[in-house]
């Protein structure tokens, strides 16, 4: 178990590693100029090499890469381009409100997912079973930023009840757990909800079924095993997997959220990443995926862990 | 977008004489399945005719026309913001799109099922170095390394199908990986080897007949996931270029008129979601019908 | 309806002639098409947009813009500088008075050293105030300069190169930021980006990077007739036009700027109000005179500038354009009278056309890159067909290639020459025209070709260099306006661009937003702006 544990952990490293070789090669893949955001409309090429040697990018590669990975290893991912605030700020003062944004989608997601998902298991074949499967096709089929749009149509347009964009009347800097903010919220969670909703409800709905066709089960409830007793046996062998595919959703939301936070101008890592993408700033694009990156590999390693934990017969390679 | 939750059953069972005909048998047998390959078979025919079906110049635009609503005469499903009209657009659409999110999954079919068989087969240092590369990759969250990939690539056609196809490739590599180990290590396979036949011999008859069918299921449900993908992707303007047709792109240029014509506006979307649940139920489909064990 | 919205109107026309100016009214949110707060430390980045949100709001310039009136195109006035003079005998040295008593946010008093200091953040590289970064916006406004010195506490010498009569124009560019609160955050311009201090009309309460920046009155403004009357003026990055328009509708936000075209008769029919006036701003096709350009021939420049229906143009888009009549519009004093009247003559197009050879059945060819979005660029793809056909019809045959915004303009950096220029003829390009360099220098003036400057065609001609030269030599405004007349003329009299239309930059705002004057300028003053109670 503890042996386990070292060598899952050691085994971090060179993935951490090699995932900030990939972000930082995102550099080279870059065609045009990383410093067009920066000038105004009217300069001249020579002004835009004058900046080009200011901010370093007329050396060569390989100098622009050690550079790069010595100030990250310290925690200084380079200053972005546009704004000219350390890339490390910029992402803190996001990375919170995609947090907040993905709790309440994972509270949706993962509520509705395990309620769906049991029902279905239990009434398998029924119409309750095809109703819930249905929904849950639905949930992964349909383009979310599509879904945003509607909603936003529908419920702050039309309606006018909730808001349409952003993160709090005044900002996500004043962002407080009550109402007048929660608001907010409810349109982009329930948007980023249906994608774990679905691959949850598909997943539960799977792993209930499975057990309950099991052999043992009707042995279990022969020797008169109670309702409950069944669930609670059900829960215990379906726990590790959901936990699993949980966890991963988490990040998926966390990494995935960019079309969503951008339909809802919502002031988050994905926003960012769709802001430096359009800017060309390149060290915050490598900055912001690199972090997200790395957040999914800890993600991944904090959920294999656990799973390990709950049941120790399971052990991945 | 998952990509890792529905991997499939690996079967480990040769398959028998006669096998494809009974998956075939039970698909039929599949109501819904049936409905979603004839609704799909639908799309792609329209969209391969398209220049024969359409009743307009997908690029003929007329300003005089702009956002016409669903209905108008001569313009069954209403025009765009540059007046051009609907219907022949989605059909045109329908071409890159398809392409969008059916190559990406072709492509990695194909280069990941290669690395992951040679991977499964060759064992040792070959499958450490391909396996290890994968898990690389496969520590990024899908839509981030798309979009990471497309953003630094810049948007276009081809730029999108190559990082589509780079996130398609790693999960792919490991269900074949995986099935190819399995195969590799049964008894017959092992009873063939020791018979002495050669390396081939084992991959053609016994590796590959076992490992198509599971990749195949996987890829299958992928291509809602790169469809969605693709067009989230033009959606941000990192796909397909103005003034190309594409549903994606068609949903970003027509979100400026979703207050004053929200159904045109929709349309497109609702092809996303057309095609993207009928991938999903088909592919479902088949999983069942060649889930012989159940 | 109608009649409530008169009744409100002439309740809100009561409550301002007895409350205003005294009481401050309501809070005013604007959405802003930029992704982000401006550059908050003086010199503004995001491009016009910038400079009008958080330059000419906290900061001002030695000489700024009149914005008070809708009518008649905007003219400089005396800012922190009360008045500004060319030696009569070296044209080269200007003496700038300095307005005394213009006090910073942070209370520090506005000094000649102050604006010496100012220019040494922008232009000298090792002064310990040096801000590449606002240098970098700034640098390029103020070509001209070439040194500058405090005579006293009140009065500012400032020296170009050359004779440059022009040099008020770019001074109106340079935001002045406090060489006091600078010291005092710890001589760093990123501590002074959240602690900013301007002399502007307004101050800076609190702001959030990329969300929002929430502006008060500056009570001791030194002009009081600018002191804003509002409580707040809040801006939200809102780059996303559907996005602008959901909030604006659901009144997350009172004012959003650029609404999309295809929104405006439903944010009209939803009771909002749209503000359009003409401002300089150029949508034109700037040509190609390399050699082998089909444009070098100016009977084919005129046939196009006669083929284009800009009536027709003007009324596919809901009226939201001016016609172009030529380089500027009509009511800018530098329009002139040129004998070449720029109208729908397509009759007259084909006889031009046949003199120098080509029919419709005969077609000249030509290339022009366009963009298929882009800031200022209006609608770039239908108005690009749109002329295609008109010039189709006359004998002009025109195969489009486009390319992205950010490529169009380094294209346009780089020349037509250059090979990213793709040989192509000529391109569509929207042009911010609000000062005689920007206006005309920069895309004629035989030395500004690539690398040196942006006048991408490559034209040059003797002519055009010494009608720019009188202009930038001559110092006496009426005079100068005269000689900027004769460039004009020759703008449009040798058809030097194909002039089509200029944008009339609408916003849409709630009914409750009263009092704005919009400018003809790229920039605004929102002083005069309340909110009518709800």
């Amino acid at each position: 178990m503890l042996l386990y544990l070292i060598k899952r952990l050691l085994y971090v490293v060179p993935i951490a590693l090699a995932v900030s070789a990939v972000c930082f090669s995102l550099v080279f893949l870059a065609p045009g100029d990383p410093l067009s955001a920066v000038l105004p409309a009217d300069a001249s090429t020579e002004m835009v090499e004058k900046l080009k040697a200011d901010y370093g990018f007329d050396k060569p590669i390989p100098v622009q890469f050690a550079r790069w990975v010595g100030r990250a290893v310290q925690g200084d991912l380079g200053t972005s381009i546009a704004t000219g605030r350390p890339v490390a700020i910029e992402i803190g003062r996001a990375i919170s409100n995609t947090f907040v944004l993905a709790f309440f989608a994972c509270a949706i997601g993962f509520t509705l997912g395990l309620f769906f998902g049991t029902v279905a298991g239990y009434f398998q074949g029924t119409w309750i079973d095809k109703l819930v499967t249905a929904i849950a096709v639905a949930g992964v089929s349909v383009p979310h930023y599509w879904l945003g749009m509607v909603l936003v149509i529908v419920f702050s347009v039309v309606l006018n009840v909730l808001p349409a964009v952003g993160m709090g009347a005044d900002g996500s800097s004043q962002w407080a757990w009550d109402w007048e903010h929660l608001r907010f919220v409810i349109l982009p969670a329930i948007t980023l909800s249906m994608i774990p909703t679905g691959i949850i409800t598909r997943t539960v709905r799977a792993l209930v079924a499975d057990i309950l066709a099991r052999e043992f089960v009707a042995a279990l409830r022969g020797k008169g095993l109670t309702d409950r007793g069944v669930f609670m046996h059900v829960v215990k062998n379906a726990g590790p997997t959901t936990l699993a595919v949980m966890g991963v959703q988490l990040g998926y939301l966390l990494g995935g959220s960019i079309l969503v936070e951008t339909v809802f101008s919502w002031p988050g890592t994905g926003f960012l990443l769709n802001t430096a993408i359009f800017q060309r700033d390149v060290p915050l694009l490598q900055g912001t995926i690199l972090f997200l990156a790395l957040f999914f590999v800890a993600l991944n390693l904090i959920v294999d862990l656990l799973q390990t934990l709950i049941d120790p017969r399971i052990k991945r390679s | 977008m998952n990509l890792t939750a529905t991997l499939p059953a690996v079967v480990p069972a040769r398959p028998a004489q006669g096998y494809w005909r009974s998956v075939l048998g039970r698909l039929v047998r599949d109501k819904v399945a049936m409905f979603c390959a004839f609704m799909l078979l639908a799309i792609v025919l329209i969209a391969i005719f398209a220049p024969w079906l359409a009743p307009y110049d997908p690029a003929a635009a007329s300003m005089l026309k702009r956002l016409q609503p669903i209905g108008t005469e001569g313009h069954l499903l209403g025009t765009d913001e540059l007046g051009r009209d609907l219907m022949t657009r989605l059909m045109y659409g329908g071409r890159l799109s398809l392409v969008m999110g059916i190559g990406p999954v072709v492509l990695a079919f194909v280069i990941g099922s290669l690395l992951g068989v040679t991977a499964g087969f060759a064992g040792g240092m070959v499958n450490t170095s391909i396996m290890r590369t994968v898990d690389v990759f496969y520590a990024f969250p899908s839509v981030l390394l798309a979009i990471a990939i497309s953003g630094a690539l810049g948007a276009g056609l081809v730029n999108a199908l190559v990082s589509l196809t780079i996130v398609f490739i790693p999960p792919i590599v490991r269900v074949a990986e995986s099935v190819t180990t399995q195969v590799r290590s049964l008894d017959y396979v092992e009873a063939a080897r020791a018979s002495g036949a050669g390396n081939a011999v084992i991959i053609r008859l016994h590796v590959l007949p076992n490992v198509v069918g599971p990749i195949f299921v996987y890829a299958t449900g992928l291509v809602s996931v790169s469809l969605i993908l693709a067009s989230g992707l033009s959606f941000l303007g990192l796909g397909v270029k103005p003034p190309l047709a594409e549903w994606g792109l068609m949903l970003n240029t027509l979100r400026a008129a979703i207050y004053s014509n929200p159904w045109v506006a929709a349309l497109p979307g609702l092809m996303i979601f057309t095609v993207s649940i009928c991938c999903n139920l088909l592919s479902d489909g088949l999983r069942q019908a060649m889930d012989v064990t159940r | 309806m109608k009649q409530v919205a008169l009744r409100c109107l002439a309740a809100a026309a009561v409550l301002v002639t007895l409350v205003a100016p005294a009481a401050a009214q309501g809070t005013l949110r604007i959405g802003m098409t930029a992704a982000d707060i401006p550059l908050t430390t003086g010199q503004t980045d995001q491009g016009g947009e910038g400079q009008r949100f958080m330059g000419y709001t906290v900061y001002d310039a030695l000489i700024n813009w009149d914005l008070s009136s809708a009518d008649k195109a905007s003219q400089l006035v005396p800012g922190l500088a009360t008045d500004w003079r060319a030696d009569e005998k070296d044209r080269r040295r200007w003496i700038l008075t300095i307005r005394k008593g213009a006090m910073f946010h942070d209370g520090s008093e506005f000094t000649a050293e102050a604006a010496v200091w100012n220019f040494d953040k922008l232009l000298k590289t090792d002064s310990p105030q040096y801000d590449s970064r606002q240098s970098a916006q700034g640098r390029s406004r103020i070509p001209a300069v070439a040194g500058y010195r405090a005579i006293d506490k009140y009065t500012l010498e400032i020296t170009t190169k050359e004779p440059d009569a022009f040099l008020p124009y770019q001074i109106a560019w340079i935001m002045m930021s406090s060489p006091a609160n600078w010291e005092k955050v710890g001589k760093s311009w990123a501590a002074y980006a959240k602690t900013p201090s301007g002399t502007g009309p307004w101050r800076v309460d609190r702001w959030t990077p990329r969300e929002r920046a929430e502006l008060v009155p500056n009570k001791n403004y030194w002009d009081p007739k600018r002191i804003p009357k509002l409580d707040r003026l809040v801006l939200l990055p809102l780059p996303e036009a559907t996005s602008r328009v959901a909030a604006l509708r659901s009144g997350q936000v009172d004012w959003i700027e650029a609404p999309p075209p295809d929104a405006i008769q439903s944010l009209r029919s939803a009771g909002l109000q749209i503000v359009t006036n003409a401002y300089p701003h150029n949508w034109t096709w700037h040509l190609s005179r390399i050699e082998g350009s089909p444009w070098n021939d100016i009977r084919i420049r005129k046939a196009a500038n006669l083929a284009v229906d800009r009536d027709g143009l003007k009324k596919l888009l809901g009226g939201m354009m001016i016609p172009g009549e030529g380089h500027v519009t009509r009511s800018s004093p530098w329009f002139g009278n040129p004998s070449f009247k720029v109208r729908y003559d397509p009759n007259e197009a084909r006889k031009l056309l046949a003199e120098a050879g080509y029919s419709k059945a005969k077609p000249v060819t030509v290339k022009i890159l366009i963009s298929a979005s882009g800031s200022g660029q209006m609608q770039p793809l239908p108005m690009n067909e749109f002329v295609q056909q008109n010039l189709a019809e006359v004998g002009i045959k025109v195969d489009f290639e486009v390319v992205e915004w950010n490529t169009l303009i380094n294209i346009w950096r780089a020349g037509a020459k250059d090979p990213s220029s793709r040989g192509a003829h000529g391109m569509n390009y929207s042009y911010f025209i609000q000062d005689p360099f920007t206006g005309f220098v920069r895309h004629v003036e035989s030395t500004l070709v690539a690398p040196r400057g942006t006048n991408w065609g490559w034209y040059q001609d003797k002519e055009m260099d010494a009608l720019l030269a009188t202009a930038r030599t001559t110092f006496e405004p009426a005079a100068q306006t005269k000689a900027l007349q004769a460039v004009h003329e020759k703008f449009v009299d040798d058809a030097l661009f194909v002039y089509i239309t200029h944008d009339v930059n609408p916003r849409a705002m709630s009914p409750r937003v009263r009092g704005f004057v919009q400018a003809q300028n790229w920039f605004q003053d929102f002083s005069p702006v309340f909110m009518a109670p709800k």
